[in-house]
């Protein structure tokens, strides 16, 4: 199914940030929030995987209900995983879409890699002290 | 022992009534502070030195390894990038500015993807700005738009808006009118007294139709635009018209979504229309530390605010052009230097791609998603824990932040001076010798 997405601040996100390879950074910014509409449409559970693929790549999360958002539209903490989808266009501003990513969402198996696995995705080399 | 008046190194309200408990070199308690300003004051995970990455694994290198190498890289690159700066001190900002400078290359800060596009629209119409003291002491309306400060600047209402009482207004929670328009309601929308629920993309039309109505021309306001009723406009209309004085706020969601600056331009141009009725003013809800400062101290030495290209010889800025995300995305740097921020975690993937392929170093405490593309990262104190420096509050107040821990790591401007130093140093050498 097709959503808009729009990524945003959170507390839980800010609260993780200065800690980006902690699984409480991941946990805060893998969940995706949709209405509950929309996961019955498309048949997912709370805590259910998604395959979520957008201009920028694909990444899989955990979906989550918000009945506050508005049909159509999943919302992303602001992170790495959000930006596996966010195209690099910025309409000569400088500034990417971060909140307006057109979205494909399906249901998948498994559950969010750690930040380490999406920068080792990016051609990365994860730090071990 | 208990310090006074701390200030809080986490977001731009930059809180300057904390008190931190301190024993044994190590922070024991934060009173005051949020939770995002607390975790930041207890966070662990420094880097204990210099570390690149070998074959076998992440090796330390002296400070003098890591200075020489960075300055290897900066000299011998042909469009060297150099990036971040909203969590240090504008005494580093300044000699990073002055680093490219020298070394003819592009510097460009966390503003490119944050409230980039309110400069552009402050470029084109002004800034009616004032400082958060006036709005505390007088603002009888406030409007947050496209933000949601309990969420992101947690201590913006009670310490300058709708639970902080002023010089004109003793029971400010009665006497302040707050507005929220946000595509959904948030935490901030649950506390406002007015929740204006648009649809997404609508900011411009929903500001243009309130400029109508400011203006008088309630006739051509039809029945809904982007999902806001007639009736509510002309009510908020009124209410803001009516305002003893008014402050408008707003976030990245007039910055980052559709429109960009032309939605903040939209937006200065309706306080504009206000001020012809009463007293109003506009501030851009800053995220980061001192992501302000880097716009001050860039526009000192340079005339323009971030995104600045050295390579002709000259200050050159073009956002869209000359900014972070589209240098990577086009692969035109072959170096970068990365200070006080974290591209790898907030960039789109298709530029931090780029990064992998370039050699790149990081000046920062922490291992962070940047660390993975690192040829090298050099950890430093965090300004405002273990060193002191300058920062701009979203108001555009300085404020000096303190150093309440000595950690043993050095400043970042301690570094950058080291590395400004060496680059002029070489360059003497090679203008004097003959080839
Ligand atoms: S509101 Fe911002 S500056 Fe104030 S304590 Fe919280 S994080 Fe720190």
């Amino acid at each position: 199914m097709r959503f808009m997405l729009f990524s945003g601040r959170t507390i839980r996100q800010g609260n993780a940030v200065e800690s980006k390879l902690s699984p409480e950074y991941r946990d805060a910014t893998s969940v995706l929030s949709m209405t509950p509409f929309d996961m019955m449409e498309a048949g997912l559970d709370e805590g259910d995987a998604v395959l979520v693929s957008g201009p920028g790549g694909q990444v899989v999360l955990t979906v989550k209900a918000d009945e506050h958002l508005p049909a159509g539209h999943v919302f992303l903490p602001y992170g790495p995983y959000a930006n596996h989808l966010t195209p690099t266009e910025t309409h000569a501003t400088g500034m990417p879409d971060y909140k307006a990513i057109p979205v494909e969402v399906e249901p998948a198996e498994g559950k969010p890699v750690t930040v380490w696995e999406l920068m080792r995705d990016l051609g990365g080399v994860p730090h071990a002290p | 022992m208990l310090l006074k008046d701390v200030v809080c190194p986490y977001c731009a309200c930059l809180c300057d009534d904390l008190d931190v408990t301190v024993e044994g070199n190590r922070v024991t308690g934060v009173d005051n502070a949020c939770d995002l300003g607390a975790h930041k004051f207890q966070a662990g995970n420094r880097l204990p030195g210099p570390v690149r990455p070998t074959e076998k694994g992440w090796d330390r290198v002296s400070r003098e390894e890591a200075i020489g190498f960075t300055v290897d890289m900066l000299l011998s690159a042909d469009r060297p990038l150099i990036y971040g700066w909203s969590t240090t001190s504008v005494e580093a900002q300044s000699l990073g500015i002055h680093i490219a400078e020298e070394i003819g290359g592009v510097v460009d800060a966390t503003t490119s993807v944050c409230h980039g596009p309110s400069i552009l629209a402050i470029q084109e119409v002004g800034h009616p700005g004032c400082t958060l003291g006036q709005v505390k002491n007088r603002a009888d309306v406030v409007i947050y738009w496209g933000c949601n400060p309990i969420e992101a600047h947690p201590r913006h209402l009670s310490r300058y808006t709708m639970y902080s009482d002023g010089f004109f207004l003793e029971n400010a929670f009665k006497e302040r009118t707050l507005i929220v328009a946000d595509i959904r309601p948030t935490e901030s929308a649950n506390v406002a007294d007015e929740f204006v629920h648009l649809k997404r993309g609508g900011d411009y039309a929903v500001l243009s139709a309130l400029r109508a109505i400011v203006r008088g021309k309630t006739g051509s306001i039809p029945s809904h635009v982007a999902g806001v009723s007639r009736a509510q406009l002309l009510r908020i209309g009124e209410v803001c018209k009516n305002a003893k004085y008014g402050a408008f706020f707003f976030g990245m969601g007039l910055t980052q979504t559709v429109g960009k600056y032309k939605n903040i331009r939209n937006a200065i141009e309706l306080v504009d229309e206000l001020n012809r009725h009463t007293k109003w003013t506009l501030t851009p809800m800053r995220g980061h530390f001192n992501v302000y400062g880097f716009n001050e101290v860039c526009t000192w030495v340079t005339g323009y605010p971030y995104a600045v290209d050295f390579s002709r010889g000259m200050a050159f800025y073009n956002p869209g052009e000359t900014t972070a995300v589209d240098i990577l995305a086009r692969k035109e740097c072959d170096a970068c230097l990365v200070v006080a921020s974290d591209p790898a975690a907030h960039f789109p993937r298709a530029a931090v791609e780029h990064l992998a392929e370039i050699p790149v170093v990081q000046i920062d405490p922490v291992v962070n998603a940047t660390t993975a593309f690192c040829d090298l990262q050099i950890p430093v104190a965090v300004t405002g824990i273990d060193a002191e420096g300058t920062a701009y509050r979203m108001d555009g107040v300085p404020i000096r932040a303190k150093k309440i821990l000595d950690l043993g790591y050095p400043a970042d401007s301690e570094i950058l001076r080291e590395v400004y130093q060496q680059i002029r140093d070489r360059k003497k050498v090679r203008e004097v010798k003959p080839v």
